[in-house]
């Protein structure tokens, strides 16, 4: 269990658009869903009638890409107040968002660019994660990137990074073992330190997803099942942390709904398996 | 060695870099870029990989830019990216972009400005059929958003008294916008969205329209320039008695007696374009 009791919510998959006829007309046994703060932040048109019936009969996360946590830009608090009162909306169970930086000088790229992991970022990033998380009210949860480049200025691996982010500001951990893959992939290092690194009690989400392997690097493209040494990666962190919620993206080429949901069931067989009493041994055997 | 730079002109020089629309190379030879590392010490920033180079590591990111902005406007724009074909819509978003940038959390609000930037396009071909085209898939994805606002009852109506009406304004539900069209926009916004249609050719041909929300669901009306010109009015504030005046007095027995006025009202009740009634008497107005 995490330190902050978060729920284990089960197998959950992203509300994407593509879904909403089937996720309302078929309710679909789903343990919960996880979705994009920034698709409803800003309508009061169907997206948002359809969240409300999603998060009266589901459990409910919220995922962000815009916050921009490691920005040198302000924060953008009229940003954050709507987030808030987005998750008091769903009753969301926690608010994620990356660990990176989008824009700066007011603007706003949409990607989620890669910081050096240095002790200036880390003062920088920790000293805006306690202040998000204190206008939330709630622990902010960040997500390890996918990252195609690397700083010469860093000093801190992206485990170190993130357990000393966790010990200074208190956040939890998003834990995507497939971005796990892919940036050890593109960066070279080997993706079970990584996984063994990260503190286990701060974990209260997993993301799995597939990606695109370029030859050169591999992009974290969502568009795809997951390889198998992603899923064994899912294995390993889980025997470390128990079961947690956990999520399978799937963003472009997004196939029918039971294709998605069959694909992150898969998870089912590579969780912890729930305590077994020990097994009573039968008189006079 | 590592290059010495707060994290803030790290991240001001890899921006300037990712949004640059030419190579990787003239990215980072920009002149935004330069002021902030110059080109030969990017080594010193960004470390090659066993693969790639430091310029192809952030030449990543830099592809993918235009490629999201594209996508993004495409969604808002269908119309307008068919029309344009692919590449005069990736010309048109590298432009638009270089010159509105996202600056919102949201990309829901990044072709805010594309109608007024297309209509000052130089160079763009059917510039007015453009304009149109943007200006009415702006309003169909404003409408999308809009806040819900309940339309105003048959009950509602009904309770108003016969002499409280000339006073009376209308107000929209906020899910409605009004355009009047100079090109055939509405009737290709429609051939993309159907099989075997056929695309009107972008001639002149003025149209007005008013697109509006119902049942969460984005709709189009087609209004005759009489029709238009009264719901202009009453969108503005003006009470009703005069409106209906001024329109029946416009084009004396031309479209705009009380038969049609009738009609005309008839059908934007039943489409739920108003939400409220303004300007009644007190005792009148708990509606």
């Amino acid at each position: 269990m995490n330190r902050w009791n978060l729920p284990d919510l089960g197998i959950g998959v992203g509300l994407r658009t593509v879904h909403f006829g089937h996720i309302l007309s078929r309710r679909p046994a789903v343990d919960w869903f996880e979705v994009l703060s920034e698709n409803f932040m800003d309508t009061g048109g169907h997206p948002l009638w359809v969240l409300d019936q999603v998060a009266e009969r589901y459990p409910i996360a919220l995922h962000g890409v815009s916050m921009s946590i490691g920005s040198t830009d302000p924060l953008d608090r009229e940003y954050l107040r709507k987030l808030k009162a987005l998750a008091a909306r769903t009753r969301a169970h926690w608010v994620s968002d990356h660990l990176c930086w989008t824009g700066v000088a007011g603007r706003n790229v949409h990607d989620l660019l890669p910081m050096p992991y240095n002790e200036e970022a880390l003062r920088h990033t920790a000293a805006r994660v306690r202040q998000v998380s204190e206008i939330l009210e709630r622990p902010l949860v960040l997500e390890n990137p996918s990252s195609y480049v690397e700083f010469a200025s860093s000093t801190l691996t992206e485990w170190e990074f993130l357990s000393r982010l966790g010990q200074e500001a208190d956040c939890g951990l998003l834990l995507d073992v497939n971005n796990v893959y892919v940036s050890s992939f593109n960066h070279g290092f080997d993706p079970r330190v990584y996984i063994d690194s990260v503190p286990a009690d701060r974990v209260v989400q997993y993301h799995v997803a597939g990606h695109t392997n370029k030859g050169t690097h591999i992009l974290d493209s969502h568009s795809d099942h997951a390889v198998a040494e992603v899923w064994e990666l899912f294995r390993r962190s889980c025997r470390r942390t128990g079961n947690v919620s956990t999520l399978y993206e799937w963003d472009e080429d997004i196939p029918d709904f039971d294709v998605l949901h069959a694909e992150a069931l898969k998870a089912r067989a590579y969780r912890e398996e729930p305590a077994r009493p020990p097994a009573r041994v039968a008189r006079g055997a | 060695m590592a290059l010495e730079a707060p994290l803030s002109r790290v991240q001001r020089w890899m921006q300037e870099v990712v949004v640059h629309p030419g190579s990787i190379d003239e990215a980072l030879a920009s002149k935004a870029a330069r002021a902030e590392v110059p080109p030969e010490r990017l080594g010193d920033v960004v470390l090659p990989s066993r693969t790639l180079a430091p310029a192809q590591r952030v030449e990543i990111y830099q592809r993918m830019y235009l490629l999201r902005m594209e996508e993004a406007l495409g969604i808002d724009y269908p119309a307008l990216a068919r029309f344009l074909g692919p590449r005069g819509f990736r010309d048109l978003v590298r432009d638009y972009v270089a010159s509105f940038p996202s600056r919102s959390y949201t990309l829901n609000r990044l072709g805010d400005h594309l109608p007024a930037f297309v209509l000052a396009a130089g160079g763009l071909r059917h510039r007015g059929f453009c304009h149109d085209l943007a200006r009415l898939e702006l309003a169909m994805t404003e409408v999308f958003d809009e806040t819900e606002t309940p339309s105003l009852s048959a009950e509602a109506v009904a309770a108003v008294p016969a002499e409280a009406w000339a006073a009376a304004r209308l107000r929209p539900i906020a899910a409605f916008r009004l355009l009047a069209l100079r090109y055939p926009a509405n009737a290709y916004v429609q051939s993309i969205r159907g099989r075997g249609h056929r695309h009107p050719r972008p001639r002149r041909q003025d149209g007005w329209l008013a697109v509006y929300r119902r049942n969460y669901s984005v709709r189009r009306l087609e209004l005759s320039l009489p029709a238009y010109r009264l719901l202009s009015e009453l969108v503005a504030g003006a009470p009703l008695g005069p409106a209906v005046a001024a329109a029946a007095r416009r084009r004396p027995g031309s479209g705009a007696g009380p038969t049609q006025l009738y009609r005309w009202f008839r059908a934007w009740m039943a489409k739920g374009l108003f939400m409220g009634l303004e300007g009644l008497e007190p005792s009148t107005n708990r509606l």
